[in-house]
């Protein structure tokens, strides 16, 4: 790991203390868990002046529930919400995507707004200065090409948070804080799908909570995430799936992904698969219908062709499970 | 004092002597010295893969405040290699560059971001020239010359023709092949590379401190490159964080720090990143495995025909020993007589690739062991049968003259049977699960040393002074495999004392003898019997004054370890009356120990380079691998490992079982998920994310039978623990998952997605594998 340079660490208590010393900074980050920044910036991808720490906010801190809803504050970590009783209880597949983010020390310190936030990855991306300088940098960093897809003017690092897709299942809102004050935004607009811009955060705008409404009970959910350990790495490719079967028919039906674009998504069309019977045929449809979303690029080590199969195989074995 | 007994060492479960300082934190690995004001030193790397250097301008670096020495390859005064015949290494470029990450030039600077600067600051003018990544282009028709004295960009080619091959294939019943390909994999020790310098511009004499398991060799190196006398350099060994063989020779940056040291008559310290200790890597090649086997229908080996090319990357280091290897080692497992082989050692433009735990067996045993499990398959026979049918009675000399002195491999399968309930549960798991088995062996130690000097392989010194504690002086490198303490286990058996009476000083040029090193699994064999020739040394000395003392024939002393008498109804005398009694008139005692192999070891002469194998003694192992595979995505679950392994005895079992599960563990990275890959030479997963070592989550569960076949030569009979279990769980996990999904996987690392092709394949195929085999 490389040097990591001088600059100032402040410790805010209130959110509106933070967006004023982010505005008040040169260059200034937003820190919480730190596992995404500070590699970057060790690595020279971005070199701030001032870092803005959020995980001294008590607002930002806490769950709570009102009737019917639920909000978590974006410095709640992510073994916090992987804990979380009504987490666990009305947003399983929540839960349990933030119970697989990296290992048990990143959960400890990771937090639910750093992993929404969280910068897009490519192997041409996430090496060190001496690396990417030797490959005429990238696109998405100092660089004129693109290394995935040469030739194209498009970046395509992929957005590898985990939690985000199971929150989409949920029509998930974030609320947003910056100099201009508060704001409320659908979580899926939060992202573009852009490598190079992933995030439609304003300007020293942080993320202090999100807010989502509990589903019926008749509403089940999970998440599964394909890696080559089951520790440590980002998602291959990350499955949420939101499901309700009534009378044997399927009456709701959600698939999130991530780690296969530069954005989380929800699949399309899934409607078709209303009303029908969960048989085998069906959830070979299902498991092709995710496939043919989850146009996985060359940002990875290992193959896109897999990412692409194991996002469907695992859609497929999520919905099984609730059979 | 009649029920008095010699203190037993051996045999013992004992915890590391060098544990207490590991554990609390105390042991000063190199990175943790830190004198007043010592510098930092860093290294600029090429960014190119191939290029000539025809122009460096370092005068702006220098100009820099803050810098007190840069250094190129107009500072190094030779070459340096681990092998005599092949130093073709400097330790920064001279001329050319050969990889992407080779050091060009270095900086000692009063901190890392002024070094930075001056890395930043230096010119270099490359030349481009083609760059070859992969085997066959290095190798293609017209291919530009790494080296000039290298046609062919072929590093060594090495065959041999034992037996009659084409005859003996003629007579099996069955013939198969198999083509395998694994890919390149590198040992990420725990501690990065790094290295303490220290020069006395007064008296021109440096003291270094590397990160190495071969102080010897750093120390010679170091003398080459600067030019300076052997005499005027001290090597000191601080505490080593793993090695696993990426620090089996010299790195460039034990030299770079002593270049940089003496040209800025200062204390220089060098850290590699893990990037960085990636690149200077030393692992183990991209291997293209052919092999074909004849067998008679109950399962006896007729032949073997097989061919490897390993993609060795830009320098010599040890290639032409790991080509050779991956010949000899065909044999001393099984009772092999006819083997016909045909090895590349291919230079390309890549880091280089070193001598790594297993070193050159590990991928032919994987061809080997995976194919016969298939030929087995195909006769109806159980794959222990087949093993069983081809067992070896020692004592023998194999046919390329190996010499098997002991050989515990029958009773190594016996356990893992029992252990794993094989009969009752092979073929009757769930689906989606199977089981698979495959063996392995490995060397003492190669019994012919790289620098023949006539010197002993080994000298240990034992020093006895008046407050009766004895100090064991070994130049055999503690690496963290526990040599210490099997030494001073030897030396307290043999004495019959407490260990506690020990202290191990390891590996100071100014105060240890002369030691090769920690690799090829000699220590415990050769320092460990250096150790108890020391032992007996000193006893005898010790006996001497006894009788002395009580006034009687040496023969009659009874010696107790902690005393020594003349008989039942005597006093005695303690240890420390009789270490004073010693010390009368001579002062302090130093006594010498020594090891030398025997010539029935050497190796042969059939072919050339056929010494590369020989061995004072074989240890030998076989593992029962259970898995569980996710049919969705292709995942592989180790369930359980069974491992027996024959270390002739285990002096300490305690290190032995920790020695036998490291290494199938090791086996398990390279098998399922660790491998290099480089984007057009530069390296795609030089960090601990990207290149996956298994993580506790895939750990299984690893059970341990040690099996004892003493070796005749052996210290109590020993032979190596930690090297020997490795090879074998690559075939035993592939021939497991062949069980369970009826697919012969011949490309490793076994990830899911090459798992997933197998299986899809499988399906498109109508369910009848089309790959040979595969059941």
């Amino acid at each position: 790991m490389e040097l990591l340079p001088d600059l100032k660490l402040h410790h805010p208590r209130s959110v509106e203390d933070a967006v004023s010393l982010h505005a008040a900074a040169s260059s200034g980050r937003y820190l919480a868990g730190g596992s995404d920044l500070l590699v970057n910036i060790r690595r020279g991808i971005e070199q701030p002046e001032s870092l803005v720490y959020l995980n001294n906010i008590a607002e930002m801190q806490a769950i709570t529930e009102a009737t019917g809803q639920i909000s978590i504050g974006g410095a709640v970590t992510l073994r916090e919400l992987a804990e979380s009783a009504p987490v666990r209880q009305h947003f399983a597949a929540v839960a349990q995507a933030a119970g697989e983010v990296a290992g048990p020390s990143h959960r400890e310190y990771g937090t639910l707004g750093g992993n929404l936030c969280l910068d897009t990855r490519c192997v041409f991306y996430n090496q060190s200065e001496w690396w990417r300088s030797a490959n005429a940098y990238c696109l998405k960093n100092r660089g004129e090409i693109c290394h995935v897809a040469p030739g194209g003017k498009k970046c395509f690092a992929a957005f590898s948070g985990d939690v985000a897709p199971a929150l989409l299942l949920f029509d998930a809102e974030v609320e947003l804080a910056g100099p201009d004050g508060r704001r409320r935004l659908a979580l899926a607009d939060l992202y573009r799908n852009d490598g190079m811009d992933h995030l439609t955060l304003g300007q020293g705008e942080l993320l202090v909570a999100v807010h989502m409404a509990k589903p019926s009970e008749a509403v089940h959910s999970a998440y599964a995430k394909s890696r080559v350990r089951g520790s440590i790495d980002f998602p291959l490719a990350g499955v949420a799936v939101r499901i309700a079967v009534s009378d044997g028919k399927i009456s709701d039906l959600q698939v999130g992904l991530t780690g296969v674009s530069p954005l989380p998504f929800l699949v399309r069309k899934l409607d078709k698969f209303i009303g029908r019977a969960a048989d085998d045929a069906c959830l070979e449809e299902l498991r092709d219908a995710v496939r043919g979303q989850a146009k996985a690029m060359k940002t990875t080590f290992t193959p896109p062709h897999y990412r692409r199969r194991v996002a469907g195989a695992l859609a497929q074995k999520l919905a099984a499970s609730f059979f | 004092m009649n029920e008095m007994t010699p203190v037993q060492s051996v045999g013992v479960a004992k915890p590391l002597v060098d544990g207490p300082e590991k554990t609390t934190g105390k042991a000063m690995f190199a990175a943790d010295f830190q004198a007043a004001e010592t510098l930092v030193g860093r290294i600029l790397r090429s960014p190119v893969a191939h290029a000539n250097i025809t122009a460096m301008d370092t005068s702006k670096a220098e100009a820099l405040p803050g810098v007190h020495a840069v250094v190129t390859e107009a500072d190094c005064s030779d070459t340096y290699g681990v092998l005599p015949i092949a130093m073709n290494e400097w330790a920064l470029a001279r001329g050319r560059v050969r990889y992407r990450g080779e050091p060009v030039a270095a900086v000692a600077a009063v901190d890392v971001a002024t070094a930075q600067r001056a890395l930043d600051l230096i010119e270099v003018t490359y030349e481009e020239l083609p760059a070859y990544f992969s085997a066959e282009e290095a190798r293609a028709e017209g291919a530009v010359l790494l080296h000039d004295d290298k046609p062919g960009n072929i590093e060594r080619d090495a065959e041999f023709d034992l037996g009659d091959v084409d005859k003996d294939m003629a007579e099996a019943d069955l013939v198969r092949e198999i083509e395998v390909k694994c890919s390149e994999v590198c040992q990420v020790q725990m501690e990065p590379h790094a290295t303490f310098a220290e020069y006395d511009g007064a008296r021109e004499r440096l003291t270094i401190r590397p990160s190495t398991q071969v102080p010897f060799y750093v120390h010679k190196m170091l003398a080459r490159t600067m030019g300076m006398a052997e005499g005027h350099i001290r090597v000191i060994k601080p505490h080593i964080g793993g090695g696993f063989g990426s620090r089996t020779e010299t790195l460039q940056s034990d030299l770079i720090a002593g270049l940089l040291a003496r040209k800025a008559r200062a204390t220089v310290k060098v850290v590699l990143s893990r990037e960085e200790t990636f690149i200077t890597h030393r692992g183990r090649p991209e291997s293209h495995i052919t092999m074909k086997v004849g067998m008679k229908s109950d399962g006896t080996i007729t032949a073997v025909d097989f061919t490897v090319q390993q993609r060795g990357g830009a320098y010599s280091g040890y290639g032409i020993v790991t080509i050779l290897y991956a010949g000899s080692m065909i044999y001393g497992l099984y009772n092999i007589s006819s083997a016909r082989f045909q090895g590349l050692r291919v230079l390309t433009n890549t880091p280089p690739c070193g001598a790594f735990r297993g070193h050159g067996t590990v991928k032919t045993r994987f061809a080997f062991e995976g194919l016969i499990d298939d030929m087995a398959r195909e006769l109806g026979l159980d794959p222990f049968a087949v093993r069983r049918a081809n067992l070896l009675a020692a004592p023998t000399m194999t046919e390329n003259d190996l010499l098997v002195n002991s050989y515990g491999l029958d009773q190594c399968l016996d356990w893992v049977e029992k252990a794993s309930d094989w009969q009752a549960r092979k073929g009757k798991l769930p689906a989606n699960k199977g089981m698979g088995m495959a063996c392995s062996h490995y060397i003492s130690g190669a019994s012919k040393p790289k620098h023949w000097t006539g010197e002993p392989h080994a000298t240990i010194h034992l020093r006895v002074d008046w407050d009766a504690s004895i100090t064991l002086l070994t130049g055999a490198a503690e690496i963290g495999q526990g040599s210490s303490t099997v030494m001073a286990q030897c030396v307290a058996e043999t004495l019959g004392v407490d260990m506690s009476r020990i202290n191990v000083v390891s590996s100071d040029s100014a105060l240890t003898p002369k030691d090769n090193g920690s690799y090829s699994s000699r220590v415990t064999y050769m320092v460990g019997n250096a150790s108890i020739d020391a032992a007996q040394n000193l006893k005898a000395r010790l006996i001497e004054a006894a009788a002395r003392k009580l006034e009687i024939a040496t023969d009659d002393v009874e010696c107790l370890g902690e005393v020594y008498r003349g008989g039942q109804q005597d006093q005695g005398l303690t240890f420390d009356e009789v270490v004073m009694e010693a010390l009368a008139g001579e002062g302090t005692i130093t006594v010498k120990g020594t090891f030398d192999t025997i010539p029935e070891s050497w190796g042969g002469r059939k072919y050339r380079g056929a010494a590369i194998g020989g061995t004072m003694a074989f240890s030998y192992a076989a593992q029962v691998v259970e898995v569980t595979v996710d049919p969705y995505t292709a995942e592989i679950t180790v369930d359980k490992v069974w491992v027996a392994h024959d270390c002739g005895k285990a002096l300490n079992p305690l290190a032995v079982e920790g020695q036998v599960q490291g290494s199938v563990w090791m086996g398990m990275g390279q098998a399922m998920s660790e491998e290099t890959g480089f984007h057009e030479g530069l390296p795609l997963a030089a960090n601990m994310l990207d290149y996956r070592v298994p993580t506790i989550i895939e750990s299984p569960p690893i059970e341990v039978g040690i099996i004892e076949a003493a070796d005749p030569h052996g210290p109590f009979g020993a032979k190596e623990a930690g090297e020997g279990s490795l090879s074998g769980f690559l075939p035993a996990l592939t021939n497991a998952v062949a069980d369970a999904m009826g697919v012969r996987a011949c490309e490793l690392p076994l990830t899911p997605d090459r798992l997933l092709e197998l299986l899809e394949k499988k399906a498109r195929d109508g369910g009848a594998n089309s790959d040979r085999g595969a059941a």
